[in-house]
């Protein structure tokens, strides 16, 4: 198990855009695929497409219909997809005004599943979704309607 | 709540214009469609048929990333009977 804090990505009106941060680590996990995307020249104008979709999903809503699902039907993990494109960027939609950004990469096999470290950025927001609900539950997470209020350290 | 130590403004304006541009007007036709369907009480089932469209095609309209060619958009406006883009002088 790694400890984890939520950190602000941006606070817009129509959507509150989070990202993880392992305590381990220097940056969050949406800070380290930015790193790893933006000197890569092959998928580097995908790369800028997906940044001004996240921007204009907090300017306008993070609604369902901007997302791919992933995961399992019982959480609540989808894929930024790129059309046309294999880089994704795996997020937690919470619901259209709260977003939470994971890591992501170039999905070269059929299903994520099949690629080791892309099913580890999909298991690491299965695992935080699954935090959130049980923090919701013994009230140390109040979820308001764009907002996560939480102090916890998670251990994912 | 700490944020995140680059900020995510700049590293949208470390992005190409015209990229910007791109998925700026993208998003923007996108959600006037969503938003004419919805007003319209139309499901995304009855509006691919009604258009004679699979609803997969409505899906990628919707997705706020698709490549919309004039035909497409010429025909969206001839169906809901209003013009989706205007061009000023």
């Amino acid at each position: 198990m790694s400890e984890a804090e939520l950190r602000l990505v941006k606070a817009a009106e129509n959507c509150t855009i989070y990202s993880i941060q392992f305590l381990s680590e220097d940056e969050s996990e949406f800070e380290r695929f930015y790193a790893k995307f933006r000197d890569e020249s092959v998928y580097n104008e995908d790369f800028e497409r997906l940044l001004n979709i996240i921007g204009r999903i907090a300017d306008f809503g993070a609604f369902e219909r901007f997302f791919r699902p992933e995961g399992k039907m019982s959480d609540r993990v989808c894929a930024l997809p790129v059309l046309k494109s294999r880089l994704r960027l795996y997020c937690l939609r919470l619901s259209d005004k709260i977003l939470i950004l994971g890591n992501g990469g170039v999905k070269a096999t059929r299903t994520y599943n099949e690629d080791d470290t892309l099913k580890g950025y999909v298991i690491t927001l299965q695992n935080f979704d699954r935090l959130i609900t049980e923090g919701v539950k013994n009230r140390s997470i109040l979820v308001t309607e764009n907002t996560i209020e939480t102090k916890n350290t998670f251990d994912i | 709540m700490k944020t995140i130590k680059t900020s995510f403004d700049e590293m949208l304006a470390s992005t190409s214009p015209a990229i910007q541009q791109e998925v700026s007007l993208e998003f923007a036709i996108s959600n006037r469609i969503y938003e004419l369907m919805t007003e319209r009480g139309l499901s995304k089932l009855q509006f691919a048929q009604a258009l004679g469209k699979r609803p997969s095609e409505v899906t990628k309209w919707l997705s706020g990333q698709h490549n919309f060619t004039i035909k497409t958009i010429s025909l969206l406006s001839s169906f809901f009977g209003e013009t989706l883009i205007s061009i000023s002088k």
